[in-house]
């Protein structure tokens, strides 16, 4: 029961994937073939699981042979990224099915997810995605990880959600995306992918959880002492952050333990459900026990910008709703010590109109790594989900670069040549300038 | 606490208002009645009697009921993860606020009963818990026999014995953090066998030295990472039997470690990661017989300390199987203009590096760096005697200490050629211009010139420039050319709007001029 499907669509949306099934079978004991390990040393773990087994459940189907399946699905409209997951350390893990990938890609244009590469697609993922839910007793949702700016994660995600919400009413959808990020971008039309895709996604997803490339990269460049952070350093970032905000779906925790509760928890408006998410502490692995973080220190830590995945200042917007979900050894005296020692307390500013303010969970299950990684494994860690006001402030970058090149009519023959018409540019473009005032209008007190 | 003191109160470690101390005395001090205890901080900076002459550093005396003590192990435990029976109205605190809004914590009451569960417990955090002893014997392993990992930093843990009496009864245990405790370590042989599951040992400012280091860790056979910090180690002696499980050694801010010493420790066989961070370590030398630097894979960290000379990274090249390198923050790369440029000499410098700063070399990288090594030192490599041809091919002493690499690349890349050592003149005027010899073949008498004229200047303004220096009109002239490197070979210079350059004149032909 409770399970939940992951779709991981175009190269940003596949490589977070690898990793982050990667970490999952860490965490759960499960060999990269699928098989759990077995040994003497671990039957005591596995007597202290049993009570928690359905929690594999939600996120891997357990075939009869014992092995088992990730629920996920990888989808691309070029194979080359795909390929690194049929030929790497994981091929065994997944069945073939489960990795779709196309011949001719989306080349960085939303127009071509969307319509002409895209929809040639469509049906056969729809399909798997059946099959897939068939095989579950009691579906959740969904769990849509892509980019915001690559054509593939912009198009051809929202020509997905849109039949998805035809098939599937009354599942939950959310997405982990990958906002593009304000100083490394790696194409030019970004602003527009991204503007088109969140117009036409936004009604049909119930929450968003945007990383911003840029923050990650800082975090691994000053914090991780990683001088040129690759895609693998970002992700194995990215992929703890996931793994903390799934960590009550997949173990046995109080808070959040369905997808629908995130919602409830964190959304006051079917709009405005971008919330902010930060993790500490980020320790590098050559710096492992030197410091040690107590739970006030990384309750504290979480408030910092510099430990945020999205680049925008908080104390210049107000809260809505925020989750605390502490992992690990802690226990809940410090908890309540932690936070009322939070100094930053007196300068979070919270809405009006929002009864309730901050709601904590605990769940036992300690912070896994990958190893060979740069992060060093912690007892404790923290995951701050926060519905701030203040990320309408990466809204407004986009939207700025969004009209600096479309004032130009810059690039827009791209989109136009696969029949795409200006008057969409348009709509997409209001819809976000509507998003914004939706934002100033909820932080306004009657 | 009680005011009778017995004389095992002196050298244990006690807390006084968050600060820690140890006891150095205790009893009474005239004129003033009653017993007190005289103490030593751990901050310096505490403390105000000078009359402990045997101490060093602050100290003070207390009354012995303001001091804290410790409790035992077991104890601790209980109070950190014990669900307390007491009456509802102690646990109803203060609801906890931020911004104004109550915080709501949820699920607690489940916790708090599965932690309290003592037997299930597996990963234990007890830091600045002030545990000071084991409790009475057997009762830690009857109420937690699982743990596995243990985390006792900053306690009040005055001894090497009362750590093993904890560590003994728990049969299971992986991690032992003990950081922070100053400990007194046994100057004889520690009692063996009983850390026989230990692999990750963590000893962090504990104060400890290398020889009480080796003692320590005779009872772990199976020890895999050893975290020594701050500790102000001096590496005096050569692990013999001990410390050959150790994949991980950690030996940052110990700045009396230098170079000399890592010889000490190069020969463990299973070391695979170093961790030399903010040490004495300013170069490197290791003695060339290649007598089995055995480390396999190893990753040496090094940032941030001083690397003084390039010759640093040529050391390094000694290490057969160094894989990865950290090395951020020194003041070699911060001097060069650009840190691009430093990464690429460090990865021409040592072969078979594999990661550098945690950034995986990939092979294009690589080869890269390697051309652009060979490049830029390629003019020092002919002034000291290199050559393409490799029987003339002599080079001195100190190129070779200097760029020991250098001899492998031009094997691998080809030495490297006239034209790529080359430097670039600066586009000024003068280096434009053609040195043209002018001679004239009817006309032996007259001298031969020599003239500089630019590349692009027409064949018409040649003959105007002549007509004024020969008083020849321009249409009698008749212009041509000879070059050295074709000789016998006369080009006519017949089209009067096309300039030198098209021709193809070339620095040191020869103009014909006829009339």
């Amino acid at each position: 029961m409770r399970e939940c499907l992951s779709i991981h669509i175009g190269q940003a949306g596949i490589q977070i994937g690898d990793a982050c099934w990667e970490l999952y079978c860490l965490e759960h004991g499960i060999q990269p073939n699928g098989v759990v390990l077995d040994s003497q040393q671990d039957q005591l773990e596995n007597a202290k699981m049993e009570h928690t087994n359905a929690s594999f459940d939600t996120f891997f189907c357990e075939t009869r042979a014992g092995k088992h399946v990730p629920r996920a699905l990888f989808v691309d409209l070029e194979p080359t990224v795909i390929d690194g997951i049929r030929t790497g350390q994981h091929r065994s893990l997944f069945h073939p099915e489960q990795l779709l990938s196309g011949k001719e890609d989306a080349a960085n244009n939303y127009a071509r997810g969307r319509y002409s590469v895209g929809s040639e697609v469509i049906d056969l993922v729809l399909e798997r995605t059946r099959k897939l839910a068939e095989q579950c007793g009691g579906l959740q949702g969904f769990l849509i990880f892509r980019s915001f700016g690559g054509g593939t994660g912009s198009g051809f995600t929202s020509l997905l959600m849109e039949r998805l919400t035809g098939e599937y009413s009354r599942k939950t959808k959310l997405e982990f995306s990958v906002y593009p990020a304000p100083r490394i971008s790696t194409a030019v039309v970004e602003p527009y992918n991204s503007v088109l895709t969140t117009h036409s996604t936004t009604e049909h997803t119930d929450c968003t959880f945007m990383v911003d490339n840029e923050a990650v990269y800082d975090i691994c460049h000053r914090k991780l002492g990683v001088e040129c952070p690759s895609h693998a350093s970002i992700n194995r970032l990215v992929v703890q952050v996931v793994s903390s905000i799934t960590a009550s779906l997949r173990f046995e925790g109080p808070l959040n333990v369905d997808l629908i509760e995130f919602q409830t928890n964190l959304v006051p408006y079917p709009r405005i459900h971008f919330p902010m998410t930060a993790f500490a502490p980020i320790v590098s692995a050559d710096k492992a026990y030197h410091e040690q973080f107590s739970v006030s220190d990384i309750t504290t830590a979480c408030f910092e910008s510099s430990n945020q995945l999205v680049k925008c200042d908080p104390r210049l917007g107000k809260y809505m709703a925020c989750c605390l979900l502490y992992r690990g050894d802690v226990v809940p005296k410090e908890v309540n010590a932690a936070i009322a020692a939070t100094k930053s307390r007196h300068s979070v500013q919270f809405v009006d109109w929002c009864p309730t303010g901050f709601k904590v969970g605990i769940n036992n299950r300690p912070p896994t790594v990958m190893p060979g990684g740069d992060l060093a494994k912690v007892h404790q860690s923290i995951c701050m989900l926060s519905n701030t006001t203040a990320i309408v402030e990466a809204w407004a970058r986009l939207d700025h670069k969004f009209d600096l090149m479309y004032a130009k009519r810059a690039f827009l023959h791209w989109y136009l040549r696969e029949g795409m018409e200006e008057a969409e540019f348009l709509e997409a473009r209001e819809d976000l300038a509507a998003l914004e005032r939706d934002y100033e209008e909820v932080v306004q007190s009657f | 606490m009680s005011d009778t003191l017995t004389a095992d109160v002196i050298g244990r470690r006690v807390e006084v208002n968050g600060e820690h101390a140890t006891v150095h005395f205790a009893g009474v001090v005239p004129p003033v009645a009653g017993p007190w205890l005289g103490v030593e901080w751990d901050n310096p900076e505490r403390g105000t009697t000078e009359g402990l002459c045997i101490l060093n550093a602050g100290g003070s005396f207390i009354r012995p009921n303001k001091v804290n003590f410790g409790t035992d192990f077991l104890t601790a435990i209980k109070n950190r993860y014990v669900l307390e029976d007491g009456p509802e109205e102690d646990r109803k605190e203060q609801i906890v606020t931020i911004g104004n809004k109550p915080v709501e914590t949820i699920g607690f009451d489940s916790i708090m009963k599965q932690q309290s569960q003592l037997s299930k417990l597996q990963e234990v955090s007890l830091r600045n818990c002030a545990v000071s002893c084991a409790g009475e014997k057997g009762g830690v392993a009857e109420a937690c026999p699982n743990i596995r990992k243990v985390d006792l930093s900053k306690n009040l843990l005055s001894s090497w014995d009362e750590v093993i009496h904890i560590a003994d009864q728990l049969r299971h245990l992986e991690v032992l953090n003990v950081s922070e405790n100053k400990l007194k370590f046994p100057s004889g042989s520690v009692l063996t066998g009983t850390l026989s599951a230990l692999k990750v040992l963590v000893l962090n400012q504990t104060g400890i030295t290398w020889a009480e280091v080796l003692r320590c860790v005779a009872g772990c056979p199976g020890l895999e990472e050893l975290y020594l910090e701050s500790n102000n180690i001096f590496i005096s002696e050569r692990p013999t039997d001990v410390l050959q499980t150790v994949k991980l050694l950690d030996l940052s801010s110990n700045q009396l470690i230098d170079e000399n010493q890592l010889y000490l420790i190069a020969h463990l066989p299973r070391l695979e990661q170093l961790i030399l961070s903010d040490t004495g370590i300013s170069s490197l030398h290791f003695p060339d017989a290649g007598i089995g630097i055995s480390m396999k894979h190893t990753a040496f960290h090094l940032f941030p300390f001083a690397v003084f000379q390039w010759s640093f990274f040529n050391e390094l090249e000694k290490l057969p199987s160094l894989r990865a390198l950290s090395c951020l923050r020194n003041p070699l790369t911060k001097e060069d203009k650009e840190a691009e440029t430093a990464r690429l000499l460090i990865i021409a410098s040592i072969g078979r590096l594999k990661t550098l700063n945690k950034c995986e070399i990939l092979p294009e990288e690589r080869r890269r760096a390697e051309l652009d090594y060979r490049k830029a030192f390629g003019n020092e490599w002919k002034q000291a005697g290199g050559h393409k041809d490799p029987e003339k091919n002599r080079l001195s002493e100190e190129f070779l200490t200097a760029h020991p690499r250098y001899q492998f690349l031009c094997l691998k890349y080809g030495a490297p050629e006239d034209w790529e050592l080359k430097t670039q003149q600066p586009l000024m005027l003068k280096n434009q211009l053609l040195t043209l010899k002018i001679k004239y073949p009817h006309q032996l008498d007259q001298k031969v010139l020599e003239k500089q004229l630019p590349g692009s200047m027409t064949i018409q303004k040649v003959k105007g420039l002549l007509s004024r220096l020969l008083k020849v009109p321009v249409s009698d002239l008749l212009l041509s050319y000879e070059s050295p490197k074709k000789p016998g070979r006369e080009i006519e210079l017949e089209n009067d709007l096309k300039s030198l350059q098209f021709y193809s004149v070339e620095n040191g032909d020869c103009l014909l001029v006829r009339w």
